[in-house]
């Protein structure tokens, strides 16, 4: 396991990081978390619920209890267990807030008995709903989690609701799960090479990313994008592909994520590959700094998401290495 | 443009079957989503349009009915096997596959993304 020195934040993995190993004939669960805790992955291990539990959001108790003697044997921690909010689920409308609650308590639940002590939700997840969840939290003692993931800032304003919703009530039991996502420094590589591979001409991947760099806030970037795009003769797909660049993709400073404290229950370490030891998309010395001092001591999930773009690299070796990373930039003196 | 949309249909995803042909297709999104959500379903089977019956989770069903399971999962590893006429041999399918993602909501009506997946494969139908 990578184990960091006492007072730093823990390390593990998100099992979302391995989205293209699930896919492989032969695989299950189990063998997924006997793999992540053989290679040492951990000692955190995060799941997304609705990917990894057959039947979610019934929780099938044969499964609970392979799932906890597996995370046992392998010497795990249940950090955290990604939960959804869907609220479309119905056609034509969304789900009421006493929909919403209950669509979201039987996984409260769910992650209780499965030993997690954190879940996360989406910033779909608005005060209303997670007002109403708090005495459920506080009985299972489950922790529950907004994801602050790009393009959410901290002063979009459904997290500067959150904010003080977090500041009024005095919790512990609800706050932030940033996301690295939200703090990067340069487009992956991985982008950039799938957009080749799916023809998308170069000019208009650059102007994409000229886009992106510039100062200013993401949400104000759509529209320039989109008629400097098509003025560019691209089609609607490919539209599409250059604003999920802008989505994908944070741009808040890192020193930012002070204001985050003392309202983070977790932390996700989004990453697209690292290389010699480091990453080029995202300043992981930055926000890690401000992680340390804020005294953070809970986990940081590595989440590897170059997978939606490419599976020419090993998820495995890229979690590892992306831990090491970590482990000796919190450790540096 | 990702490696789950090139496993919509797999080398191995049509089957020759007693009524005709089973097309296997694998979500391209990454966690289970409700039948519902299933928005998207357009085949085509050597250039001709079919409206197929589908089985997921061990019940087979027509096309429509899956606007109403809100309740039901297309699990991740899971097929959704189509049912269309057909016989052995080589057929070229045509699939749009439409994913309403009902948990991110775009624009501020909050509408829920529409993610697509489209596949153009010819590929031999095997008795299973």
């Amino acid at each position: 396991m990578t184990d960091t020195a006492a007072g730093l934040p823990r390390l593990g993995i998100t099992l979302f990081s391995l989205t293209l190993e699930q896919r492989r004939p032969g695989t299950d669960l189990i063998g997924l978390i006997r793999e992540v805790g053989a290679r040492g992955l951990g000692p955190g291990l995060e799941m997304v619920a609705f990917q990894s539990l057959r039947g979610w959001p019934r929780l099938d108790e044969t499964l609970a209890q392979a799932v906890r003697g597996a995370l046992d044997d392998a010497g795990l921690t249940p950090s955290c267990l990604a939960i959804n909010l869907d609220l479309a689920l119905r056609p034509g409308r969304l789900l009421s807030d006493d929909e919403a609650h209950d669509y979201l308590a039987v996984q409260l639940r769910g992650a209780a008995a499965l030993g997690f002590p954190v879940v996360r939700v989406g910033a779909e997840c608005g005060p209303a709903v997670l007002t109403r969840l708090l005495p459920l939290a506080e009985e299972l003692r489950v922790r529950i989690g907004v994801e602050i993931h790009s393009p959410l800032t901290l002063d979009a304003p459904p997290v500067a609701a959150l904010k003080e919703l977090f500041t009024r009530l005095d919790t512990e039991w609800l706050g932030f799960i940033p996301d690295f996502s939200a703090s990067m420094r340069a487009i992956p590589g991985a982008v950039t090479d799938a957009h080749r591979a799916a023809g998308i001409p170069p000019e208009l991947t650059g102007l994409a990313t000229r886009i992106w760099a510039e100062p200013g806030p993401t949400m104000a970037k759509f529209g320039d994008l989109e008629r400097r795009a098509a003025a560019l003769g691209a089609r609607p797909d490919q539209i599409g592909n250059l604003t999920m660049l802008l989505t994908m993709h944070g741009r808040m400073r890192p020193d930012r994520w002070a204001d985050f404290f003392p309202h983070v229950v977790h932390v996700h370490g989004k990453f697209y590959g690292v290389t010699d030891g480091q990453d080029p998309s995202i300043d992981y010395p930055a926000v890690l700094a401000v992680l340390r001092e804020q005294k953070y001591t809970g986990f940081i999930s590595s989440e590897y998401e170059a997978h939606a773009y490419t599976d020419r690299h090993d998820a495995f070796d890229q979690v590892a290495a992306h831990q090491r990373m970590c482990k000796t930039l919190l450790e540096a003196r | 443009m990702g490696p789950l949309d090139d496993q919509v249909l797999r080398d191995d995803a049509v089957t020759v079957t007693p009524d005709g042909l089973d097309i296997a297709v694998h979500t391209h999104w990454y966690r289970a989503l409700p039948l519902s959500c299933v928005v998207r379903l357009d085949v085509t089977v050597d250039g001709t349009p079919v409206v197929p019956d589908v089985t997921v989770n061990g019940v087979r069903r027509t096309r429509a009915e899956l606007a109403d399971l809100t309740g039901e999962y297309w699990f991740t590893t899971d097929p959704l096997i189509l049912h269309v006429p057909g016989t052995a041999g080589e057929h070229r399918v045509e699939l749009d596959l439409g994913l309403s993602i009902p948990y991110i909501l775009t624009g501020p009506d909050r509408r829920p993304l529409l993610s697509a997946s489209r596949a153009d494969r010819t590929l031999t139908a095997r008795r299973p």
